[in-house]
């Protein structure tokens, strides 16, 4: 059944819509929790903002995380983290170090990454990451369904590649973004009954990169952050928001943006 | 050259020869036509510098197996180690990026760049998929013309994706060659004592007038069994008849 926007927007009246002022928080008291590549934390633009940082490791069958200050060698997770910070200068980070060196990056180091930080609790958690493989699927629809009824909000990058990945069109459950060329990331874009509902900028994004420099980046990688970042300013305006609350409020600032 | 003195020698070095010969007739061309679609890539991303890396063990490790452009052939010999730089993301997530001022800071790219000279400065990285797994990057460097170079687009990026997909596929085939030669060079185990002396053997024939016929064969047998399975089974009946004949007499020039 296709659902109308229009009527889909008037059932919005009754729910949350953010106040203006949201524009101006700096996402403080928010932690946001970022499954990548680990994230530089002696970069002048994170010092002291990294709170938490953990490593994937294999044990056995299981995956389990371990302190870590390994940094980061691939300069993704950094990336991001640099991105978000941009938007909520105040917010705080947790590494979860899931890509990297020792066999790190295979599908259950990942899906591990997520539970571990919906057990956790994180409130917004970035995941510029996905999977093709199909066997991964189902795990990924029940930790969603888990991260949603925990509160946790997951913001998911969709595959730069033309086939579907997992979880980003799970648009149910999580909130999903594709690049775009626009540079302003306040001025995002919701595309309503679209697989990927957001659009952020991801075409030249400048961001930290390891080792004190920055690096201009493409991908939708570096798209979903700019949305982690505006989700951190609205939920220290609120922190009780949900994952519902949370899609709306990014609907209606999209549909302001775009008049 | 040790010659076939028994029956053991001669049926280990035969099925050597036939392995590894058959091996390179389906890997030489099969890398010949990486690069060729490789420098077809580059031509359509306005780029003259491109490589492709394969997964090399199971740590996560790439190697460069093809390259093209002024340091193809320093870069042949570099490593990529696990979850390092772009081209170790790209392989870890399954997902491209594009990176512009990469050369900037004291990473993976500048050590590269001290190897070879070169002056790496935007890349645009895409992973290299076979099924569902990713089996290699395929990566881009620096744009045509002069510096600063502009960064590469999200079009061709997507153009780069399509032709992932091809060269990909030759990759895989080309894996699989090398696994039947690898497999076929360790039928000689390393406390066999005949196997310094074939390994010598072969590779003074290798470059042998007899070798490359030997090579022309292979080629001829590999055209027929593609035509189909009657072509097939006529051509196996006809090596066998030559085989049995051949067994009966001295006359066994094939491996002399």
């Amino acid at each position: 059944m296709n659902i109308d926007e229009a009527e889909f927007l008037s059932t919005m009246s009754g729910g949350f819509r953010p106040t203006k002022d949201w524009a101006s928080c700096t996402g403080k008291g928010v932690t946001v929790a970022i499954i990548d590549s680990g994230i530089d934390t002696s970069h002048p633009e994170l010092a002291d903002r990294v709170v938490a940082s953990v490593e994937a490791r294999s044990d056995g069958k299981r995956v389990v995380f371990d302190p870590s200050d390994a940094g980061d060698s691939a300069g993704h997770g950094t990336a991001c983290a640099g991105i978000i910070s941009r938007i909520a200068p105040d917010a705080k980070f947790s590494s979860i170090k899931v890509l990297g060196a020792g066999g790190l990056g295979d599908g259950y180091a990942f899906l591990g990454g997520l539970e571990y930080a919906i057990k956790e609790r994180y409130k917004v958690i970035n995941l510029s990451l996905g999977t093709t493989k199909p066997q991964f699927f189902s795990p990924l629809h029940d930790l969603l369904d888990r991260a949603y009824q925990a509160s946790c909000i997951v913001v998911a990058a969709a595959n730069n590649l033309p086939q579907p990945s997992f979880p980003s069109v799970f648009s149910s459950s999580l909130i999903s973004v594709i690049k775009s060329e626009m540079t302003d990331p306040m001025k995002f874009g919701f595309h309503f009954g679209e697989v990927i509902e957001l659009t952020a900028p991801g075409v030249n994004v400048r961001a930290p990169w390891p080792g004190g420099g920055h690096r201009s980046l493409t991908g939708n990688s570096f798209a979903c952050p700019h949305i982690a970042g505006i989700i951190a300013l609205l939920l220290e305006k609120d922190p009780n928001l949900t994952p519902f609350h949370v899609k709306s409020a990014l609907y209606s600032i999209a549909s302001s943006n775009s008049q | 050259m040790p010659q076939p003195d028994n029956g053991d020698f001669s049926a280990k070095l035969r099925r050597l020869v036939e392995t590894v010969d058959v091996a390179n007739v389906l890997t030489e061309p099969l890398s010949s036509s990486i690069k060729s679609l490789l420098t077809v890539s580059a031509a359509q991303i306005d780029c003259d510098e491109a490589s492709v890396l394969i997964r090399d063990g199971d740590g996560g490790d790439l190697r460069f197996l093809i390259a093209i452009g002024r340091v193809a052939d320093q870069l042949l010999n570099l490593r990529v180690p696990a979850g390092k730089g772009i081209a170790g993301f790209v392989l870890s997530s399954g997902q491209p990026m594009a990176i512009a001022d990469a050369g900037e800071d004291e990473t993976f790219y500048a050590e590269v760049d001290k190897e070879t000279g070169y002056s790496t400065q935007t890349i645009l990285a895409t992973p290299l998929r076979h099924g569902d797994d990713v089996i290699g990057v395929l990566e881009y460097i620096n744009r045509r013309g002069e510096p600063p170079f502009a960064p590469f687009t999200p079009e061709e990026m997507d153009r780069a994706a399509t032709f992932a997909g091809a060269i990909a596929s030759l990759v895989n085939a080309y894996q699989s060659a090398k696994l039947f030669r690898d497999l076929g060079e360790n039928i000689l185990s390393a406390d066999d004592p005949d196997a310094v002396s074939i390994r010598a053997w072969l590779t003074n024939v290798r470059d042998s007038a007899e070798h490359r016929e030997m090579m022309d064969l292979a080629v001829l047998i590999r055209e027929v069994a593609s035509r189909g399975d009657a072509e097939r089974n006529l051509a196996r009946e006809i090596l066998e008849s030559v085989i049995r004949f051949s067994e009966k007499g001295e006359a066994t020039t094939f491996l002399g």
